[in-house]
This record gives structure tokens, C-alpha cells and sequence, in this order.
């Protein structure tokens, strides 16, 4: 079964092809903060990067995601994500095979280096009718999007043991294309502690490669209802590690609901992270049009 | 295009000449380092090799350079000799330009007791 329908597959060689092109941009990279790509919190970059794949077992649903951004102009980019997904609830049968293609523009609005601050927006489009009939929903979804990202380097000396910590966060109002679907809140984000942050900036601890490139991390995400009736803000806890890389990265969290209508029992989730700016800095890393900022 | 033919691309980048950031591996003085005697320079190495235009500058407390002599860059290191420093609390400013241009930067403190 194809991943993606033929204008999907044509637009994503398109925008892999039209990467060779011009100078890139650092992905996660601001003032002296490195902010590792999260897995449920969308973080606030326009960058280069693949998430290949992205596994999760939660509440009688399995799913392989990808995600692939590519940076059409610096501080602008596109992302465009598909997933398969298998889901078994007890008593019933089995439904599985691909979601709805996901396109996702992102515009850097602004960057303050010095306080390790991103302010980006976006737009995620859940395309409707381009999944499987018996796992995606036919008709459209737009969330328009703020997120951000905060690091604490500007802590003062009597709190340098806090200036590892960042957050980022992500709020979209969701407004389904079609019938009488409810629209929804959907909000999250990552409270992270970074070991490189603290060993290249704060004290060497002697932590060692492997360890000092691990951020320790509690991500969030809920979906809150905004019509009366239509059900209870649901949503899941997931604590982990990321352990990042020059050129991937791998995360690994637990996901817990918050309340029985979010699900039932801990799940799993885990992902593979590129960063193409790194594996191709003279191509496909770059953005299409503009030099790097 | 498929799942496979993505995966196929991305890990053929594994093996790709490429060049990326370039972070901090490893300092010597490291951050928040307590020292009993000076450090006759700075050294810094990154995970990567450096552009010349890489810096790094070392000031004390009043925001004096206690640099001397010329900054050198070689390979993934940058070397900044110092003058004898008194016993206080210095800072270390860096500037990384990878050899594809991208950058990074980082600061931190160590001391030097009396």
C-alpha cells in the first residue's frame, strides 16, 4: 500500500529535490540553548529535520509516524507528516491503515538569543480523504498554531543550577472542516533539563559523552473541547529522556493518561530524529530560497 | 515514494561527508571549575572542525580581557594563551563557526582561588 497518495509522493520529491539549493539554518540552536526536538510538543523551529519513525503503543492503538520539515526560506517551513495506525478496542475489530497526510507551514515570528526565547506560528492541516476510510476521518481539520521555546541561561548565579531547564509549548484552536464535530484547545508542552547545557555552561560535572548529551524531559498534551457537552479535556504525561546527537537523535517516554476518558494503562512512545541540516549542510539543509540567518 | 525509499534516504546521510555543528566537547579550564593555581591559557574543543572566524575571549570581573598573545584555531580547537591571572573569578565567551558555517556560542565561569 502506497504511503502517500501520487500528488502527495510528488510533492514531497518536489520539496526534497528543490533542498539542493541555498545555505541553512541551525535546527534547535538559540543564543547558547539547544533545544532537542520533543516528541508530542511540536518545537518552535523552522528547521530541517526528519522524524523517522516516530512509535507509539497507547490505549489499544499502535502507530509508525514520519515527519519530514524542510525550510523554504529562512525562518519558513513546511512539514509534512503520514502515520499508519492499527487500533484493536476490546470486543471489536481490528481497524488499521494509513492517516490523513498532515502539512504543517511554521514562520519564525521572533528570536531573542540572549534570553534563549522563540516565538514561532503555524498552521496544521489535516488533509481529510487522504488516509484509510477506516481509520482517518474524511473531511479536514485546521489548527492554527503559537509555539514557543524558553531557556533559563539568564537565570542569575544564585540559580545556576536551574538555567539547564527550558520549556516549550505549543496552543492551537481546532476547527474540523466538516459536520457538527466539536472544536477543541489543543495544547501541550516539555518542561527539559539539559546535561550538555549544564556541563558546557554551568559546572563540568565529568558527566561523559553519552550521559552529558541526555535531557531528561516531561512532555504534555491535552485536547480541551471548547463546546459544552462535548466531553472532558483528555490528554497524556509523558516522561522520558532525548539523547542528542551531532547528526540524530533518540527519544523515549512513557505515556500516562490523565483521566479515564484519556485512555487506559501507560503507553510507550519512542522516536528517531534527523537533523538534515547536519547530514546534508550543503543540500537538502538548506533553505530553498534566502541565506542562512 | 514510499516509507522505505524515506528511510533509505535519511540513513544514506549517516555516511555522508558532512559537516554540522559545532558543540562543545570538551574545556580545559571546564565550566565552574575552581582552580589553585592559573591556567596558562584556555583550551576549547568542539565536536567539529572549526572555521578560523572562531572565537573566544576570557575576561575577569570587571570585564577586562586577560588574554594575551593571538587566539589560535586548529582542527576542532581553539587555544587562547593568558596573562598570569590573580586569584578571582574569570568568564569565557565562545564563538563556534563550523567549516559549513554554522554557529554556536557559549559562555561560562571558573575561578581561581588564593
Amino acid at each position: 500500500m502506497p504511503l502517500l497518495s501520487n500528488g502527495a509522493a510528488r510533492g514531497a520529491a518536489l520539496i526534497f529535490a528543490a533542498g539542493i539549493a541555498a545555505p541553512g539554518q541551525a535546527h534547535g540552536v538559540i543564543g547558547q540553548r539547544f533545544f532537542p526536538a520533543t516528541i508530542t510538543t511540536d518545537d518552535p523551529f523552522a528547521a530541517d529535520e526528519l522524524a523517522l519513525p516516530t512509535v507509539s503503543w497507547f490505549d489499544h492503538e499502535t502507530s509508525v509516524d514520519f515527519d519530514y520539515s524542510k525550510t523554504i526560506l529562512p525562518g519558513f517551513a513546511i512539514e509534512v507528516g503520514m502515520g499508519h495506525v492499527s487500533v484493536h478496542e476490546p470486543g471489536e475489530p481490528r481497524a488499521r491503515g494509513f492517516d490523513n497526510l498532515e502539512i504543517s507551514p511554521s514562520v519564525e515570528v521572533y528570536r531573542s538569543p540572549a534570553h534563549e526565547f522563540i516565538l514561532t506560528t503555524g498552521l496544521e492541516w489535516e488533509v481529510g480523504g487522504t488516509g484509510s476510510r477506516s481509520v482517518a476521518e474524511r473531511s479536514s481539520t485546521y489548527t492554527p498554531t503559537v509555539k514557543f521555546g524558553k531557556g533559563f541561561g539568564d537565570l542569575p548565579d544564585s540559580l545556576k543550577y536551574l538555567r539547564p531547564l527550558a520549556v516549550t509549548g505549543t496552543v492551537g484552536y481546532s476547527i474540523p472542516g466538516g459536520g457538527d464535530e466539536p472544536k477543541s484547545i489543543e495544547w501541550g508542552g516539555a518542561i527539559q533539563y539539559s546535561l550538555l547545557y549544564l556541563q558546557n555552561n554551568v559546572r563540568d560535572e565529568g558527566l561523559g559523552r553519552f550521559v552529558s548529551h541526555l535531557t531528561p524531559l516531561v512532555e504534555f498534551a491535552f485536547s480541551s473541547p471548547t463546546r459544552s457537552g462535548a466531553g472532558r479535556t483528555t490528554g497524556t504525561i509523558n516522561p522520558g529522556v532525548i539523547w542528542s546527537g551531532q547528526r540524530v537523535q533518540l527519544a523515549a517516554e512513557a505515556m500516562i493518561p490523565v483521566n479515564r476518558a484519556s485512555g487506559h494503562g501507560t503507553g510507550f512512545i519512542a522516536q528517531l530524529h534527523f537533523y538534515i541540516d547536519d547530514l546534508f549542510p550543503h543540500s537538502l539543509g538548506r533553505p530553498i530560497f534566502g541565506g542562512r540567518q | 515514494m514510499n516509507l522505505r525509499v524515506l528511510a533509505c534516504c535519511a540513513l544514506a546521510g549517516l555516511a555522508a561527508p558532512a559537516s554540522a555543528h559545532a558543540l562543545l566537547d570538551h574545556a580545559k579550564p571546564g565550566a565552574g571549575a575552581v582552580l589553585h593555581a592559573p591556567p596558562a591559557s584556555v583550551t576549547l574543543l568542539f565536536s567539529d572542525d572549526l572555521d578560523p572566524e572562531s572565537t573566544v575571549a576570557v575576561v575577569d570581573g570587571s570585564g577586562h580581557s586577560v588574554a594575551t598573545g593571538r587566539v589560535t584555531v586548529a582542527g576542532n580547537c581553539i587555544m587562547a594563551p593568558l596573562r598570569p591571572l590573580r586569584p578571582g573569578k574569570y568568564r569565557v565567551v565562545w564563538h563556534a563557526v563550523s567549516m559549513d558555517d554554522h554557529r554556536t556560542q557559549g559562555a561560562y565561569e571558573f575561578a581561581v582561588k588564593p
